[in-house]
């Protein structure tokens, strides 16, 4: 066999330039997106406050809390499956908290750590019962969106006999662990840093470590992945338990920021999280997505929503708008991807 | 890359719906014509209350009849769901825009004590409304117009005592909500001190919430008084009562009215209802934080602008239920 | 016969149940280092079941396995993979999503070290990817695209390829061909005669005579869970394969039954009619 002779080319490959590499990433669709929208809002509503510094604090806070959320569940929807029960986990650890601190005169450091210790827990009994039964995750984490939500409720009234836990703030003046999670920059909040860290963060696992191309493997094919030795079980708990404890940063951040806990905190969240991710250039069948398109997921979600207000548009019809506006996002990311992956 | 052409439609449209939904929130804006200070003026509404609330529509409909009888351009908001997060950051936004005037409601002094303090701070004047008569004050906001709740509860528990009631369930349909709380207190206190058992609903449940409320009063025989806190939570109430056949010896009264609630006290089913009057809220809400944006006149000398209690009863059922339906009552 | 002598890989007698039915029925084959073994039947002989008894996906009922001479049980594919037995099945080889380097690397992923952090060297890994594939012959210029862009038979070569990388001593493949096209088929078969060029054993499932003729050395045909033989290439021909796959009364039969209504190329024309000479 001639192996050392130089071997023609294959001709089917041409060199490509930096433009179709680029138009070849799953983020290129969510930033297109996301411009559009600024667009869209800064001609509507420029002069009313869309584009001043504390119009784009607020929309930066909103797409920051989603996007907290979002960023994990992109990872975990890559690797093949969903985690419904973000939203009820954010109320439940607000309570965690917000009793902790207010009821029980727990300090800061220890009531953040109960939250995220029992986030952590959950996460895992998630992965758990995923893995072991085989079960659709949508539907176990569906059931883990009431189990959760029910028993916040349920134990906060046994313990308080109120829905809602005030008084954090009294007990948290200066200290020094609930401004990492409360301080401020002139009106930009510390929860927008977070969320660019926590993206950082998951992108760089996703893309350039080892765990990160496991992550890909998973979610595009379990049996394949499982019969080159990838521990794909192991992969998603430890994604389950990774949303979970980004629902609890979530929940400390707004108990320390808005000083209270209720037991309704984080509804609709779970699906806010998979709006960001798909937008973000995530497939909902799994295999496929960027961390960093989540980012632009989340900005899109918050631009959309602050916007919305800033444009006047009558409280009415806001719904309506939400939608239209989101379908329109996900329909120019889907097509943008389509023509860069088909070539020409 | 060639975009498809339907995508510039749809876009194209949007932006043609956008620019119409802006302008319907501004009615007889001009731009800068110049007479009449008033028509320059913009305040922002502020709510935990959707619109789709039928309690909250009336607010609504109290707020926009303001905006028309004084030209001013107002704008109503409030998240999708009971979500403190997401109403803080409305006030956010809403400062943002820099209005003439906010007028909020307060559920959760805690959660919305900041962005209240930043459009303070920012010197918008504002009022509060409907929630929030007990941390108004302390907020720096200028007065408050609603009704105070542990005092209708009070009132409401009296009324109860007198008609015979000795044993009560309370039906809270918006738990978070630090004022339904306060009512349910109130209602026990006027009772002579007899806790009240608080059963919890989903107000976007009433199937859900009628079982709830009979299965509550099949559990305890003996109970023969319900409150309830509101039209989505006394829909259901009147529901049950029919159907577990108790509708003979328990009490039932509510607090705001709804066209079933009016209809059963017209039919004498209903004990009374209480009527906070909350297109009251939203109009003078409204008047209110413009008039002092416009000439710095403030009503009441910082104390509660009550618009509550009101009693309606089966004798003047009638007359309310024609109000009721044009959205005033 | 001494250990350098031994089959890469030697089944005897193998039996599997499942249930009430026979499966496989004192199924035996070997293979040698650098040898293709073509196992054909048509569908439902147990090609599969006996494949899947060789890679570890459940342990024979009665019969051995002998690796390098040496007996061995496998508990699970994972245990038969580090003992050298790689299986390509055809449609869960490659993820089409993923790039080729990271596929041809999922599991066994290079890494480089950043101060105490562990990364995933893909510098390495597309370099790698590009030579192992060009040892085997396939020239890609760009490893980083996905699999996706990939024909159905480079998929599989370069499934093949990746089994080999990592040290597979047989590569055993489940009908690699039978959702190709013709060229595509070409590429597979020529790949996996330079793979049995490279010393490693291949085992080459297919009820395609056609395919399996060329490319193999040695043919075991199973038919109903039992084998009807093992022959060498020079011993039979592609025709007489077919016969003992179809059973070759069945074919007579076949003919036979057809004579009567159409003209059978290399028969007298169906009776009774006046068709003209081809």
């Amino acid at each position: 066999m001639a192996s050392a002779e130089a071997r023609p080319v294959d001709e089917r490959v041409r060199r490509v330039g930096l433009t179709r590499t680029l138009l070849n990433r799953p983020e290129l669709g969510a930033v297109t997106g996301a411009i559009l929208v600024w667009v869209l809002f800064a001609i509507l509503a420029g002069d009313r406050g869309f584009l001043s510094l504390n119009g784009t604090a607020t929309y930066l806070e909103v797409a920051a809390q989603v996007g907290l959320v979002g960023s994990a569940v992109a990872l975990l929807m890559i690797a093949g499956e969903f985690d419904l029960s973000v939203g009820s986990m954010i109320g439940a650890a607000s309570m965690v908290m917000a009793i902790g601190i207010a009821e029980l005169g727990w300090p800061v450091y220890v009531a953040v750590a109960a939250a995220f210790g029992f986030a952590l827990v959950v996460g895992f009994i998630n992965g758990y019962i995923v893995v072991k039964t085989r079960l659709p995750s949508f539907i176990v984490t569906l059931g883990m969106l009431f189990i959760l939500r029910g028993v916040t409720i349920g134990i906060t009234r046994a313990l308080t006999g109120r829905t809602q836990v005030p008084g954090v703030h009294a007990a948290t003046e200066g200290d020094p662990i609930a401004a990492i999670f409360t301080a401020q920059l002139g009106p930009f909040d510390v929860v927008i840093l977070w969320w660019l860290v926590i993206a950082a963060v998951a992108t760089f696992v996703l893309m350039r470590t080892t765990f990160g191309n496991w992550i890909f493997g998973a979610g595009g094919s379990a049996i394949a992945a499982r019969n080159v030795g990838v521990p794909v079980a192991r992969v998603k708990i430890v994604l389950f338990m990774a949303t979970a404890a980004s629902a609890a940063l979530l929940a400390v951040i707004q108990v320390l920021t808005f000083g209270s806990g209720d037991v309704l905190r984080g509804e609709g969240k779970e699906f806010e999280a998979i709006i960001t991710a798909v937008i973000g250039g995530t497939l909902l069948t799994g295999g496929y997505g960027s961390a960093i398109g989540a980012v632009f997921g989340a900005l899109t979600l918050g631009m959309t929503r602050q916007g919305l207000f800033f444009a006047g548009i009558s409280s009415d019809w806001y719904q309506a708008f939400l939608g239209l506006l989101l379908l329109i996002a996900v329909i120019v990311n889907s097509w943008v991807r389509n023509r860069a992956t088909r070539g020409g | 890359m060639k975009a498809p052409r339907w995508l510039a439609g749809v876009a194209v449209l949007g932006l043609v719906l956008a620019a119409c939904g802006t302008q319907e929130a501004s009615p007889g804006d001009d731009d800068g014509n110049g007479d009449g200070s008033s028509r320059d003026l913009r305040i922002v509404v502020v709510t935990h209350g959707q619109a789709s609330d039928p309690f909250w529509s009336v607010v609504a409909n109290g707020v926009n009849q303001a905006r028309d009888d004084l030209g001013i351009e107002v704008e109503y908001n409030a998240p999708e769901t009971f979500d403190m997060p997401a109403m803080a950051q409305l006030i956010d936004t809403a400062v943002a825009s820099e209005p003439d005037g906010l007028v909020v409601s307060i559920p959760d002094a805690d959660a919305l004590g900041a962005s209240i303090q930043a459009a303070i701070d920012a010197g918008i004047p504002v009022v509060s409304i409907n929630s929030g008569s007990d941390v108004y004050r302390d907020l720096g906001i200028l007065t408050h117009v609603g009704q105070t709740e542990f005092e209708a509860g009070v009132g409401a528990g009296q009324r109860m005592a007198e008609a015979g009631v000795t044993n009560t369930i309370c039906v809270n349909q918006e738990v978070g909500n630090v004022a339904l709380d306060l009512r349910c207190e109130g209602f026990a206190e006027g009772l002579g001190g007899v806790p009240s058992e608080v059963v919890a609903v989903d107000l976007a449940d009433p199937a859900g919430a009628q079982a709830g409320i009979e299965a509550a009063l099949s559990a305890d025989d003996s109970i023969d008084g319900l409150l309830t806190l509101g039209p989505t939570g006394a829909d259901p109430a009147l529901a049950a009562l029919e159907a577990s056949g108790r509708a003979g010896d328990v009490q039932i009264a509510t607090f705001d009215l709804s066209e079933n609630v009016l209809n059963a006290l017209d039919a004498g089913e209903m004990l009374f209802a209480i009527d906070q009057q909350q297109y009251l809220q939203g109009y003078l809400g409204v008047l209110i934080v413009t008039q002092f944006a416009q000439y710095g006149l403030l009503p009441g000398g910082g104390n509660p602008i009550l618009t509550g209690p009101g009693f309606v009863t089966p004798e003047n059922a009638a007359q309310v239920i024609e109000l009721s339906a044009e959205g005033i009552r | 016969m001494t250990q350098t002598d031994a089959p890469l890989i030697e089944a005897r007698n193998i039996t599997k149940y499942f249930g009430s039915v026979i499966a496989l029925h004192d199924v035996s084959l070997s293979v040698r280092r650098g040898e293709v073994l073509c196992l054909l039947g048509d569908n439902g002989a147990g090609k599969s079941t006996l494949i899947k008894t060789l890679s570890g996906v459940h342990p024979p009922d009665t019969g051995e396995i002998f690796v390098d001479g040496r007996l061995a049980q496998f508990d699970s594919p994972r245990h038969a993979l580090h003992a050298g037995i790689a299986t390509v099945y055809q449609d869960l080889a490659m993820i089409p999503l993923m790039s080729i380097s990271r596929n041809f690397f999922l599991g066994s992923e290079p890494t480089r070290s950043l101060g105490p952090l562990r990364l995933m060297d893909l510098g390495q890994a597309d370099r790698l990817t590009r030579e192992a594939l060009r040892e085997m012959g396939i020239d890609l210029r760009d490893t980083s695209q996905p699999v996706g862009t990939l024909s159905g038979g480079e998929r599989q070569s370069v499934a093949i390829a990746r089994a080999i990388h990592f040290g597979a001593k047989v590569v055993i493949l489940d009908e690699p061909t039978s959702a190709l096209g013709v060229k595509e088929a070409a590429v597979v078969l020529r790949f996996i005669a330079q793979a049995g060029d490279q010393g490693v054993g291949v085992i080459l499932i297919t009820h395609n005579v056609n395919h399996a003729f060329p490319v193999g050395d040695r043919f075991t045909i199973l038919d109903r869970g039992r084998s009807k033989g093992t022959f060498a290439k020079g011993e039979i021909t592609a025709a007489e394969l077919l016969e003992h796959m179809a059973g070759g009364a069945e074919l007579d039969e076949l003919r036979h039954e057809l004579e009567d209504v159409v003209e059978v190329p290399g028969t007298p024309p169906p009776s009774g009619s006046a068709a003209p000479a081809p």
